[in-house]
């Protein structure tokens, strides 16, 4: 009887802690607001060139392509790299970072498209 | 100019070690290169139709079609890659043994167009833009042949040092390439898909930006050849590390399987 008590206990436990557990997911999942960021591309330059966004967080970044010609977003120190065909956009996920600097740099315009993204 | 040379060269430069790697390997199976013809053919063609799509691509999947389509590839190759590995050994233990025409040709084929259609999507669509349609064809295109010549010269280089190797010597290094070339597939496939958020992205585990950084020539050509990041996440060496096991078991499962030298042949006789 006690046994059966126990296990019961035991059980409801085990099952309340498993919804909790997927709720949070859930919640986590659905209203955790990732946080996005817009950069552009015009005449081979990104605009803003350098911007700040919080540490220890995943952020969207929406890249824009304003220019007629294709664009590659790469970034050694991101671990990140994406081609962007002329006009049009393309999203990339970044971080959990630490903070610093993270310079970024467009492939086909290694003189003129440089960035960095400061993490604070 | 420079720009041209720098970026068709980053492109070239793995696929030509992973290419130079095949041709010595074939030779050591006892094939001739008349595969590397299909293989630039699909090549090209993967790579320019992968150029040509490149946006309907890009929006696909959310957005994330490039990721997908580039990581798929890239695993592909690694799989590819691995089973490489499992028919040189089963042929380094078993003699008698040749990899049958169909198998070699869908593993050297399918290895060979996979990359090709990858790296030379991006020099197309750079080729094309900046070069045809900006008036620009000389600058790029002998930029261009430049970047070619420097990675076909370190690939001639690379192959007539495997190839200077005795046959089963050959056949093993070609192995060891074959692993760590394929490791660094799978640590860039992480990044495509920590960048589409398919899986997990973190901090960097370490950081040697100091020692080989990543811009560098040095840096460049151990990103080529070893899959080097100069600052990789968690997701990245755990999928590197994967790949250098899947390898490895490949290779083991073949000797495991196809040992039997002499000792078990005197056991039977006896």
């Amino acid at each position: 009887m006690k046994m059966n008590g126990n296990l019961t206990t035991g059980r409801s436990f085990f099952a309340r802690a498993l919804q909790v557990l997927l709720l949070t997911l859930l919640c986590s999942a659905a209203w955790a607001q990732i946080p996005v960021f817009e950069i552009e591309i015009r005449e081979h330059l990104f605009f803003p060139a350098e911007f700040e966004i919080p540490a220890n967080q995943k952020v969207k970044l929406i890249i824009y392509n304003r220019d007629a010609t294709p664009e590659e977003f790469e970034s050694y120190e991101l671990n990140r790299e994406k081609v962007i065909v002329g006009n049009s956009q393309g999203v990339v996920f970044i971080g959990p970072l630490k903070p610093g600097e993270y310079p970024f740099f467009g492939e086909f315009n290694l003189k003129t498209a440089l960035g960095k993204i400061i993490v604070k | 100019m420079t720009d041209a040379v720098v970026i068709v060269l980053r492109e070239v430069l793995e696929a030509m070690l992973l290419i130079c790697m095949l041709m010595a390997s074939s030779t050591a199976m006892g094939y001739r290169f008349r595969w590397m013809g299909l293989a630039l053919l699909f090549g090209v063609f993967g790579a320019t139709a992968y150029a040509l799509r490149l946006e309907q691509i890009s929006m696909a999947f959310e957005g994330f079609g490039q990721e997908i389509v580039n990581s798929t590839l890239l695993i592909a190759i690694a799989v590819m890659l691995a089973a490489h590995n499992y028919l040189a050994v089963k042929q380094l233990y078993n003699p008698r043994y040749k990899v049958p025409y169909g198998l070699f040709l869908l593993v050297f084929v399918g290895t060979v167009s996979m990359a090709m259609t990858r790296e030379g999507a991006e020099i197309y669509l750079y080729g094309y833009s900046y070069g045809v349609l900006a008036g620009n064809m000389s600058a790029v295109f002998s930029g261009g042949a430049i970047g070619v010549g420097i990675g076909l010269s370190i690939g001639t280089f690379f192959y007539y040092a495997l190839k200077s190797l005795a046959r089963n010597k050959r056949l093993v290094t070609c192995c060891v390439v074959s692993l760590i070339l394929a490791a660094g597939m799978m640590g860039q496939a992480a990044l495509y898909l920590s960048q589409a958020d398919l899986m997990p992205s973190q901090g960097a585990l370490w950081d040697t930006s100091n020692v080989f950084a990543e811009s560098s020539l040095m840096g460049e050509l151990l990103h080529a050849a070893i899959g080097y990041e100069a600052s990789p996440s968690l997701t990245q060496v755990l999928l590197y590390l994967g790949s250098v096991l899947t390898s490895l078991a490949a290779m083991f499962a073949a000797w495991f399987l196809y040992r039997k030298p002499e000792s078990g042949e005197v056991g039977e006789a006896r």
